[in-house]
């Protein structure tokens, strides 16, 4: 069987709030419970990690790029566990494995030009061996992408809009060629009318230096339009798995099917038929130990969803659930 | 791309970090008096000796009986003269020489300790930060002033770098303080997390992407810290437990009041030493505040200035 | 019908080191009772700008320049500030961006809401609490959430507060700007029929600002999209996204990824910038259908057909 590229097993990661002296009461938050996923090695993927806010996504982009430790479970790259990579072979990492996030502007250091985010890695990671060498690469890369090094270079990060921010990080990425890059978010920043065009680069990179890519968002829209292939997640746990378009026209687990439901469609002809119970929004939930983890909201609860947690099941080809409504 | 050399980098980070201030300075009327006044007056600290000479005709501002004593302000002397015949101006502008003087390096011992444990402190913590904490927490308990002017009577006899590693010694954990605030929280900044990503060390991190966005909460903490480490010296001198040999502002407002200089109507001789310090003061403080409203632009509308 | 808001050639600009900032140069419109009115376009087009223009709630460096606001036939510039302070709140209510975490962390919902009610009326007490009750209900929420605190609720509660606040005296026309935009999708759309309900349930008129298309396809009744602080289109919901006349609009409704659509092609070049508005048409350098004419001559709003208007040379 081939390597994956990425493999996470297992990964879990609690926070500890409060009961600093004793005032208040120490709670832990489990932002990722249990998560195991892969990236495919051999084509490169795009693979979307949707859910909303508090789903644990942002954690899990974290773990994978080392910037965080899981409390339990591994990730390996390349079959190789990353505390290790960290540990020994810290650049090689660093050089596989990037980011892309949300933020465009606080992903600048205010203090210096933008060219510094190009050259700072090319030196960092020895991607040429000459100053002049270095400026045809960064030149090269910013044409490639569509953009005019005349225009862009030797400015700081506020004379740049929001999108050319985010079109410079993939330029970065260009020059970088890593094997995976961790989007957050990436455009959620930028206008609408920008938006296609970084998505579209961002395949373009897939398709030229076999970039893969874990796309996170709360937007099934954006999600639906780059990905390849969907994981959902609710509170931490995975409840979906699959190829995109299947996930989306046809979603398996309720709480899929109560997200696809609340997109809005940019269609008046199409607009929602019913309204949302307002104890689908209600107070600030508490997690609930046993059981699965939407029981108190799915409209298809059944007994046994309160007392233990559905286990990630293959319902159909390549397809997976955790639903006791699929056993 | 590795023969980039320690110097060339060095240079580079140096012109990068002397070019933010003149960013800001076109824009900031505060700042610009305060530069203005703090350099009138550093001028007349490093050409007090010319000056004083080509005032006192050659003698020493200190030397008794130069002149006729409890002159009244005239041509020959702008201040008068005090009781045992020296010239008011010239005691001032020598006894500015040494206040100021003590103040910068006090300061700058202070916030060069302070911004190198601050660092450590905020983005490493652990040992740092305990080491920090402890230091600054003893700070706030143990009465400082007792233990300063102990040691200062002890040590009858120091000179001005002794008197301000003193100075500097009792009050470096103030200015570290804020910039560990400061620090910890840029830590969390978006663009620490790509400078993770782009393999840089701890180290490159705190001095290359922290640092300079500290910078301003340096400068701040410098003028503070000089103006604390002055009014400290002053507050010794004034109840005579400074050292015997450095004659500062502060000595001079200890005469003026032992010497009863105001109850004989020569009140030049504690009100200019006042004037001056207060001066100092000021010009230190619109910098302080020039440089807070630069980075926190919403200030400006509020003051109205 | 009368329209219940017209706004007639409004320019608002800013003062600043650089000159003047257009920031709203020249917008006419008009809403009518009873609809949810959406002002739909990318970040610097001037939207917000513009809503702070109309409830007179520009300050300096910002102030108005020229045009005319009426409301109900008063014209809201040249009101004194009393009379503006009756209007505000009873009649026209303003949900700011982001106000949802403006809410006072020491006090309870309930509390607030009478606070507002009292400083603006001379309604006893109990009467106030009865009647923010009364609104929590209309907006969907428990009775329970009236004594607990904002930190208590979650992202989506809060903005129903905000909403109930809005409502607390039943105006006739409420702003929303950006409501929707932090919220989590499952919330957005709840959110999203509150305001739509208020429409539907309490005739109220509703000015809707957001820049997200999809959500103004939902609920909107009539949009007008902004470019670089002028208007590009102003058309019913289904006109302006199913047969766009202005350029713009045609690009920026296919710009939108949605799971209805299998590409999406973006639009080429950058928004401009105030300080260096284009010559002639403003969206002239980025338009697939530029003619000579577009770069020398602004093109005027104009009636192109019933209710709808666009700003285009293509449209003579």
């Amino acid at each position: 069987m081939e390597q994956p590229l990425l493999e996470l097993r297992n990964v879990t990661k609690d926070f500890a709030i409060g009961g600093g002296l004793g005032l208040t009461e120490r709670k832990i938050i489990r932002a990722a419970d249990n998560v195991s996923f892969t990236i495919p090695g051999k084509k490169p993927t795009i693979l979307a990690l949707v859910g909303e806010s508090g789903s644990g996504k942002s954690t899990i982009a974290r773990i994978i790029l080392g910037l965080l430790e899981p409390t339990s479970g591994e990730i390996l790259y390349e079959g190789k566990d990353v505390r290790v990579w960290l540990k020994r072979d810290r650049k090689a990492y660093r050089r596989n494995v990037q980011m892309i996030f949300q933020d465009p502007y606080g992903i600048y250091n205010p203090f210096y030009r933008v060219d510094r985010v190009l050259y700072k890695a090319i030196k960092k990671f020895g991607l040429a061996s000459s100053g002049n060498e270095a400026n045809s690469m960064v030149v090269e890369s910013m044409r490639a992408m569509g953009l005019r090094p005349e225009d862009l270079l030797g400015r700081y990060p506020h004379q740049l809009s929001g999108g050319e921010r985010q079109r410079l990080m993939l330029v970065r990425m260009l020059l970088i060629k890593p094997k995976l890059v961790v989007a957050d978010e990436a455009v959620s920043m930028i206008d609408v009318s920008l938006r296609c065009i970084f998505l579209n680069n961002l395949q373009d990179l897939k398709d030229r230096i076999k970039m893969s890519c874990i796309y996170i968002t709360h937007d099934l829209n954006i999600a639906y339009c780059v990905s390849d292939d969907m994981i959902v997640l609710c509170h931490g746990k995975i409840v979906e798995t699959g190829e995109t378009k299947p996930v989306v026209k046809e979603p398996l687990h309720p709480y899929t099917q109560n997200l696809v439901s609340a997109i809005p469609i940019p269609d008046p002809k199409k607009r929602w038929k019913d309204t949302v119970d307002i104890g689908d929004v209600t107070f600030k939930e508490l997690r609930s130990e046993e059981g699965c983890i939407y029981s108190h909201r799915c409209p298809h609860v059944m007994p046994i969803c309160k007392e233990e947690n559905p286990p990630l099941t293959e319902v159909k080809l390549g397809r997976r659930a955790a639903c006791f409504l699929y056993r | 791309m590795q023969g980039l050399s320690f110097a060339t980098s060095a240079k580079k980070y140096l012109m990068t970090v002397l070019k933010t201030p003149v960013r800001i300075f076109k824009l900031n009327n505060k700042m610009r008096v305060g530069i203005a006044v703090l350099s009138i007056i550093f001028l007349i600290v490093i050409f007090e000796p010319v000056i004083n000479g080509f005032l006192l005709e050659g003698r020493h501002p200190l030397s008794v009986g130069s002149f006729k004593p409890l002159l009244p302000p005239s041509q020959e002397h702008f201040l008068g003269t005090d009781i045992l015949g020296r010239d008011v101006l010239g005691e001032v502008l020598h006894g500015l020489r040494y206040s100021f003087s003590i103040g910068i390096i006090a300061g700058t011992i202070s916030t060069a300790i302070g911004i190198i444990v601050a660092l450590m402190a905020g983005y490493k913590g652990g040992i740092y930060d305990t080491i920090l904490r402890t230091a600054t927490d003893m700070m706030l308990v143990i009465p400082m002033w007792p233990i300063m002017a102990t040691l200062a009577a002890y040590l009858r006899f120091m000179s001005i770098y002794t008197m301000a590693l003193l100075l500097a010694v009792f009050t470096w954990p103030w200015a570290a303080r804020t910039i560990r605030s400061q620090v910890m929280s840029l830590k969390e900044r978006p663009y620490i997390d790509l400078a993770k990503t782009t393999d840089l060390r701890d180290i490159e991190i705190t001095f290359e992407e922290i640092l300079p966005n500290v910078l301003p909460y340096l400068g701040a903490g410098f003028a503070t810290a000089v103006v604390g480490a002055i009014i400290a010296e002053t507050a010794l001198e004034m109840v005579g437990l400074g050292p015997g040999n450095i004659q500062t502002l502060g000595t001079l407002i200890q005469w003026a009041i032992n010497f009863g200089a105001v109850v004989m109507g020569n009140w030049l001789i504690l009100a200019a030493p006042i004037l001056f310090l207060v001066l100092v003061f000021i010009s230190f403080n619109l910098i302080n505040i020039g440089l807070d409203e630069a980075y926190n632009p919403r200030l400006k509308k509020i003051t109205g200035l | 019908m009368d329209p219940i808001l017209q706004v007639e050639d409004l320019r608002i600009y800013y003062k600043s080191i650089f000159g003047d900032i257009e920031s709203v140069d020249g917008v006419s419109f008009s809403v009518n009772p009873n609809e949810v009115f959406g002002i739909a376009g990318e970040s610097g087009c001037g939207k917000s700008t513009l809503v702070e223009g109309v409830l007179r709630l520009i300050y300096p460096p910002g102030y108005i320049k020229s045009g005319k606001i009426l409301y109900e036939n008063k014209d809201l510039l040249r009101l004194g500030d009393e009379e503006l302070r009756r209007l505000r709140w009873k009649e026209l209510s303003y949900i700011p961006q982001g106000s949802m975490n403006s809410l006072n962390p020491v006090l309870r919902v309930e509390e607030q809401m009478v606070d507002s009610i009292t400083a603006h009326t001379d309604m006893p007490k109990e009467e106030a609490r009865a009647m923010s009750i009364a609104r929590l209900k209309d907006v969907g929420l428990p009775v329970e959430v009236a004594r607990m605190y904002p930190h208590e609720l979650s992202g989506g509660m809060k903005q129903r507060v905000i909403i109930a606040m809005a409502i607390l005296l039943k105006p006739s026309l409420v702003v929303a700007d950006e409501p929707v935009t932090a919220l989590d999708v499952v919330v957005q759309k709840s959110v999203l029929q509150s305001i739509a309900n208020l429409r539907d349930n309490y005739g109220i008129t509703v000015i809707f600002v957001a820049h997200d298309l999809a959500a103004h396809a939902e609920i909107v009744d009539r949009l007008v999209i902004m470019y670089a602080g002028k208007i590009a289109e102003i058309g019913s919901v289904y006109d302006v996204f199913e047969d766009a006349l202005h350029p713009y609009s045609k690009l920026l409704v296919a710009a939108i990824p949605s799971i209805e659509k299998e590409a999406v092609e973006g639009i080429p070049g950058l928004a401009p910038s105030p300080l260096n508005w284009p010559l002639g048409c403003r969206f002239h350098p980025r338009c697939p259908y530029a003619m000579p004419i577009c770069s020398k001559e602004e093109p005027p709003l104009k009636e192109v057909r019933q209710g709808r208007y666009a700003a285009c040379h293509l449209l003579r």
